[in-house]
C-alpha cells in the first residue's frame, strides 16, 4: 500500500510541475477577474464581467494589443473576502495572469491586495481603493470619486429648487458610507442644511421610520444612497405617508429605476452616468467613446443597463493605453504606464492619472436625470 | 411493621416535598422516610409523579420541602452535592452512556473518588454482583441487552459507593425472567445493609423483597403498605383503581 | 458476486486504514508544502479552520451541546489582534492574548447564565451573540472600519522575526493545528474529557452520579471558544486584512460542514473535515457556474456514505466487507 501511495503522491507531485512549466513565447496575455458573481455584488460584477469581456473581444478583433491577445480568467469571489484572496492567489499561481481587472467586492480587493503588491502585478478595480500605500501604489479604480454622485444632486437641489433641508439616507456599505461623510461636509458650500442622516440595512422592508424622522427634523428631499430593492421600497414608503419630499437616488441600474418612477413620478430623481444616457448626450468625445463601447454591447446585450459594463470597458482600454504607452507588458511597466495616463477619454469621463491619483476621473461626469412617461430625461 | 426509628437511624427524611413542571405541581408535599438498612418500595400506577418523587429528592427538578440525609439537609438544586453525600440515583430508563465501554461507564459511577485501590475494590464488588459485566468489560454499552445495561446501570451507581441507592423502575421493558434477577441482586444488596429506595410499577414483585412500601396516585401518597399484612393484591388493585 | 479472496478482513489493515483520512490530509498537506502554488493558501485557510472546528468539537461533539456563534468569538479576537497591531503598535502574540481575554469573557458571560438552565438557552444565545458581534463589526466604524475592513496587519512573528513567506505561514499553521489535535485528544482521554461525554449522553444520568454538568459545560465552552478566538486572530496574520463577512454566519455554516463531514466527536475529524471540504470547490473550480452544484452533490453524496464522518472511514470499510462476507 505505501508503494501505491508513493506512486500517486509522485504523479501527483509530476502533475502540479507540469502546470507549472515555463510559458511559450507570445502567449496570450492573461487578465484575471475576481468577481463576487454570486453573492451581493452580483448585479454589479456580472455587469462589469461582461464590460471586461466586450473590450476584450473588441481588442482581440483588431489583433489584441501590440499583436498579442488578451485572455480573460474570472473566479467567483461569492462577494467575500476569504474566498477573494483563495482566486487571486489561485490566477496569480496557476494561471500566471498579469494584470488583475476585478469587480467591486472591495474587501476582498483589500484582502488580496497585499498578496498582489508584492507580486508586483497591477491591478484595474470597479471598487474603491486599497488604503495601505504600498497596496494603493499597485491599485488603480475606475470608479468616480464617491462625491461627485453626491455633488451632481446638491447642485441640482441649489440651482433648481427651494429646498434648502435635507436629509441622508444611507446602507453601511464603504461607499456609500463615503457619499454620506461628503455630504455632510460639502452642504454648506452649495447653501444646504443636512438635518438627519439616517442608516439602513440592505434587507430592510420598511424604512418610513427614517425618513418621518427626517421629515419632522424639515428635510424636503432625501438623498438615498446605497443600491437595491431598498429604494423602491423607500419610495412607497414616502407616499404611504403622504410626505411632499424629493428623493434623489445614487448611481444604479436603470431597470430598478422604472418601478421608483411610477410610484414617486416627478419627485424623483437619479445620478446617471453618461452611458444611461446616450441618446440624449451632445455629440463630442465623450459620446464618440461610448459610441465605440455601446456599438458592440448592444449587438450582444442589447438594451441592458451599460453602466457598469461601461467602467470595465474603460478599465481594459486604460490596460491597453499602458501597455502601448510603456511598449511593456511587464506588471511594473504597466503600472507605470496607468499612473502616467491622463486627457484619456472614457466612457464615464475623462481619465488623469498620477502618482497621488489612482481613482483617474477627476472631472465630474454625472448627470441628473428623471424618468418622464417612461421615457429618461437629463434635467442637469 | 417497622416503627419509625430515632432521627439518628433515619437515613432518608423527606418532609413535605413537592414539585414542579412549570406551572404545574406534579407532586404535592408528601413525606417518605427510609430507616437503616431499610428497602422502601414506591408503588403507584402510570403518572403517580413516582419518577418526579425521585428526581425532586435529587434535586434534578424544581422543587420545595426539606429532604434530610441522616439528620441532615440536602441541598435542593443539586444533584451533585447529593451524589456527593451518597444518595445515588439511577435514574428511569438507566441513563448508561451508550456510545463509551462497560469500563468507562464505570469509570464514570466512580467519579469523585480519586483513589485507585479504592476504585478496585468497588469494581469487584460490582463484578461479584454481576459478573456478566467483568465478561463485557470492553464493550460499547449500547449494544449490550436491556437486562445487562440495568446491570450496568446499578453497577455504576454502586461504584460511587452509595449510602443509599435510589431506583427509579428498574425492570422498564425486561423480560420477568430478567427482572427477578435484578431485584434478587437488589435484595441481596439490602441484605448486605444498604438501604434503598425503589420505584416500581410491578407492585407484586416490589412487595416481595420491600421491608415497607408507599402507594402513590396522583402526586399523593395515598397509603403506607406494611408488605407481611398484605393478604391479597386484590387490596393494592383496589387502590390502583380508585 | 464474484469470489472475494478479502471475506475476513485482518485487523493490520484495519488499523491501517483507520489511519488513511490521516495519510490522506497530511499527503494533501505535505504537497500544498513542497509545490505550493495556490494550494498553499487554501491550505492555510482549511488550517485556520482546523483550529476552529477542533474547538467547536470540544463543545459540540465532545460535550453533546449545539452553538451557532463561535463566529463572535473568533471576530472579538481577530479584530481586537487587528486594531492593535495596527492602532497601538501592539506584537501578535500580546495582541492575540488581548483578543483571548475578551472573546473568554464574553464566552462566560453568554455562558454562565445559559449553561445552567437545560435546553437551547444556549444555542440561542450563541445564536444572537454571533449576530450582535456582526453588527458591532459593521457599526463601529471608528474601531473597526466597518465594511472596510482594517488592512495592514502584520504577519505573524516570533521573537521578532516575521513569517511572510506563504510557506512559512503554512509550516507555521501546521504547528499550530498539530498542538491543537493533540490538546483535544488529551481532553477527550482525560477525567475532564469522560465527564463531558457523560453530560452529553445524559445530564440527569451524570449529574446523579456526582458530575457538575453546568461546571463542565461551561468549561467545554470557554476551551471552544479559545480555540475559536485563536482561530481568529490566525486569519487577521494570515490574511492582513480583516473586514465583517470574514465572520460572519458563512463561517458557521462551514465550519458545522466541515465537523459532520469530518466526523464530530472524532480525533481526526476536524482535521480530516476542514481539509476536504476546503479542497471540494477548488477540485470542481472548473464546472465555473456549475462549482456550487457539484461541490453541494459531493456533499450530499459524503453524507449518505459517510453519514458519522470521513474519519470513521475504516469502519464502512469494515461493514463493506462484512456485508460481502455475508453475500458470498
Amino acid at each position: 500500500m505505501s508503494k501505491m501511495l508513493t506512486t500517486g503522491f509522485a504523479a501527483l507531485v509530476a502533475a502540479g510541475l507540469m502546470t507549472a512549466a515555463p510559458a511559450v513565447a507570445q502567449e496570450p496575455y492573461k487578465i484575471g477577474m475576481s468577481a463576487g458573481l454570486t453573492g451581493y455584488a452580483a448585479t454589479v460584477d456580472r455587469a462589469w464581467r461582461d464590460g471586461v469581456e466586450v473590450a476584450i473581444a473588441a481588442l482581440n478583433a483588431k489583433g489584441g494589443i501590440m499583436g498579442r491577445k488578451l485572455e480573460l480568467v474570472v473566479e467567483d469571489n461569492k462577494s467575500e473576502p476569504q474566498e477573494a484572496v483563495t482566486v487571486y492567489r489561485k490566477m496569480m499561481s496557476s494561471d500566471k495572469v498579469n494584470i488583475f481587472i476585478s469587480g467591486c467586492v472591495s474587501a476582498g480587493n483589500f484582502a488580496a491586495a497585499g498578496l498582489v503588491a508584492r507580486a508586483e502585478i497591477p491591478m484595474v478595480l470597479c471598487s474603491i481603493l486599497p488604503q495601505q500605500p504600498d497596496q494603493v501604489k499597485w491599485a488603480f479604480s475606475t470608479l468616480p470619486p464617491a462625491g461627485f454622485e453626491v455633488d451632481t444632486r446638491l447642485k441640482y437641489l441649489m440651482d433648481k429648487t427651494q429646498i434648502r433641508k435635507i436629509g441622508v439616507l444611507h446602507d453601511p456599505t464603504p461607499y456609500a458610507n463615503l457619499q454620506k461623510n461628503h455630504a455632510q461636509k460639502v452642504a454648506a458650500d452649495y447653501g444646504l442644511e443636512v438635518v438627519g442622516v439616517e442608516s439602513y440595512k440592505q434587507d430592510d422592508a420598511d424604512l418610513s421610520v427614517q425618513i418621518s424622522k427626517m421629515h419632522a427634523a424639515g428635510a424636503r428631499a432625501i438623498l438615498k444612497i446605497g443600491l437595491g430593492g431598498t429604494t423602491l421600497t423607500a419610495a412607497k414608503n414616502i407616499k404611504q405617508l403622504g410626505l411632499d419630499m424629493l428623493m434623489l437616488t445614487s448611481l444604479e441600474d436603470i431597470a430598478v429605476f422604472k418601478p421608483v418612477a411610477e410610484v414617486l413620478g416627478d419627485k424623483f430623481f437619479f445620478v446617471a452616468s453618461p452611458s444611461q444616457v446616450y441618446d440624449v448626450l451632445p455629440d463630442g468625445p465623450l459620446k464618440a467613446a461610448l459610441t465605440a463601447f455601446l456599438t458592440p454591447w448592444r449587438a450582444k446585450h442589447g438594451d441592458r443597463d451599460p453602466n457598469w459594463a461601461s467602467r470595465g470597458w474603460d478599465a481594459v482600454m486604460l490596460t491597453a493605453a499602458a501597455i502601448e504607452k510603456e511598449k511593456s507588458f511587464e506588471g511594473p511597466k504597466v503600472r507605470d504606464g496607468l499612473e502616467s495616463i491622463s486627457g484619456f477619454q472614457g466612457t464615464t469621463g475623462v481619465y488623469n492619472m498620477s502618482p497621488t491619483v489612482h481613482q483617474g476621473i477627476t472631472t465630474n461626469p454625472l448627470l441628473l436625470a428623471t424618468i418622464v412617461d417612461g421615457k429618461v430625461k437629463v434635467v442637469q | 411493621m417497622t416503627e419509625a426509628g430515632s432521627a439518628a437511624t433515619r437515613v432518608l427524611d423527606v418532609a413535605g416535598l413537592s414539585a414542579r413542571y412549570g406551572h404545574i405541581e406534579a407532586l404535592h408535599p408528601t413525606d417518605v422516610r427510609v430507616e437503616d438498612r431499610e428497602l422502601v418500595a414506591i408503588l403507584g400506577p402510570n403518572g403517580a409523579g413516582k419518577s418526579t418523587l425521585m428526581r425532586a429528592i435529587m434535586g434534578l427538578v424544581e422543587n420545595a420541602g426539606t429532604v434530610r440525609f441522616r439528620g441532615r439537609p440536602l441541598p435542593r438544586r443539586a444533584p451533585e452535592a447529593c451524589a456527593a453525600d451518597g444518595v445515588v440515583l439511577v435514574p428511569e430508563g438507566r441513563g448508561i452512556f451508550g456510545p463509551m465501554s462497560v469500563a468507562e461507564n464505570l469509570e464514570l459511577g466512580a467519579y469523585l473518588s480519586g483513589s485507585k485501590a479504592e476504585f478496585e475494590r468497588r469494581q469487584e464488588r460490582v463484578f461479584s454482583l454481576f459478573p456478566r459485566l467483568k465478561e463485557r468489560l470492553s464493550q460499547v454499552a449500547g449494544s449490550l441487552s436491556g437486562g445487562e445495561q440495568q446491570m450496568l446501570a446499578i453497577g455504576r451507581a454502586l461504584m460511587s459507593d452509595p449510602k443509599i441507592l435510589l431506583l427509579d423502575e428498574p425492570s422498564l421493558g425486561l423480560a420477568p425472567r430478567v427482572v427477578e434477577e435484578i431485584l434478587g441482586s437488589l435484595s441481596a444488596l439490602n441484605r448486605e445493609g444498604l438501604p434503598i429506595l425503589l420505584v416500581e410499577q410491578k407492585a407484586p414483585l416490589a412487595l416481595k423483597i420491600a421491608q415497607r412500601a408507599y402507594l402513590l396516585s396522583v402526586g399523593r401518597v395515598i397509603a403506607e403498605i406494611d408488605p407481611r399484612k398484605v393478604s391479597s393484591y386484590d387490596e393494592i388493585a383496589h387502590y390502583y383503581l380508585s | 458476486m464474484t469470489k472475494s479472496p478479502t471475506i475476513t478482513f485482518p485487523d493490520m489493515t484495519r488499523r491501517g486504514l483507520g489511519a488513511l483520512p490521516w495519510i490522506a490530509a497530511a499527503g494533501v498537506l505535505a504537497y500544498a508544502f513542497f509545490v505550493g502554488g495556490y494550494l498553499t493558501t487554501v491550505m492555510s485557510f482549511a488550517l485556520i479552520y482546523v483550529v476552529f472546528v477542533t474547538g467547536l468539537n470540544v463543545f459540540m461533539g465532545y460535550a453533546g451541546q449545539v452553538s451557532f456563534g463561535h463566529n463572535a468569538f473568533a471576530a472579538l479576537s481577530g479584530y481586537t489582534s487587528a486594531y492593535l497591531t495596527t492602532s497601538h503598535g501592539f506584537a501578535p502574540l500580546p495582541a492575540f492574548g488581548a483578543g483571548l481575554a475578551l472573546a473568554l469573557s464574553c464566552a462566560l458571560i453568554v455562558g454562565y447564565p445559559t449553561l445552567r438552565l437545560k435546553g437551547h438557552y444556549l444555542a440561542m444565545a450563541t445564536l444572537a451573540i454571533g449576530l450582535i458581534v456582526y453588527e458591532v463589526a459593521v457599526e463601529w466604524t471608528s474601531v473597526t472600519q466597518g465594511y472596510m475592513g482594517i488592512s495592514g496587519i502584520p504577519p505573524i512573528g516570533i521573537a521578532g522575526y516575521e513569517i511572510t513567506s506563504e510557506r512559512g505561514q503554512l509550516a507555521f499553521l501546521t504547528v499550530i493545528v498539530a498542538l491543537a489535535t493533540l490538546v483535544s485528544w488529551r481532553i477527550r482521554e482525560s477525567r475532564f474529557g469522560r465527564a463531558l461525554s457523560a453530560v452529553a449522553g445524559s445530564e440527569d444520568a451524570a449529574r446523579a452520579l456526582g458530575i457538575s454538568a453546568s461546571r463542565y459545560k461551561l468549561s467545554a465552552f470557554l476551551a471552544s471558544a479559545a480555540f475559536a478566538a485563536l482561530a481568529g486572530s490566525l486569519f487577521v496574520h494570515v490574511v492582513g486584512f480583516v473586514s465583517p463577512e470574514v465572520y460572519g454566519l458563512h463561517m458557521v455554516v462551514l465550519a458545522f460542514t466541515m465537523l459532520y463531514v469530518g466526523g464530530i466527536g472524532t480525533i481526526a475529524g476536524p482535521f480530516v473535515g476542514a481539509v476536504i471540504i476546503s479542497l471540494l470547490p477548488e477540485m470542481f473550480r472548473q464546472f465555473k457556474d456549475y462549482q456550487d452544484l457539484a461541490y453541494g452533490a459531493a456533499l450530499i453524496l459524503l453524507l449518505i456514505y459517510a453519514p458519522r464522518g470521513l474519519s470513521t472511514i475504516s469502519s464502512l470499510f469494515r461493514r463493506a466487507a462484512a456485508k460481502k462476507a455475508v453475500v458470498s
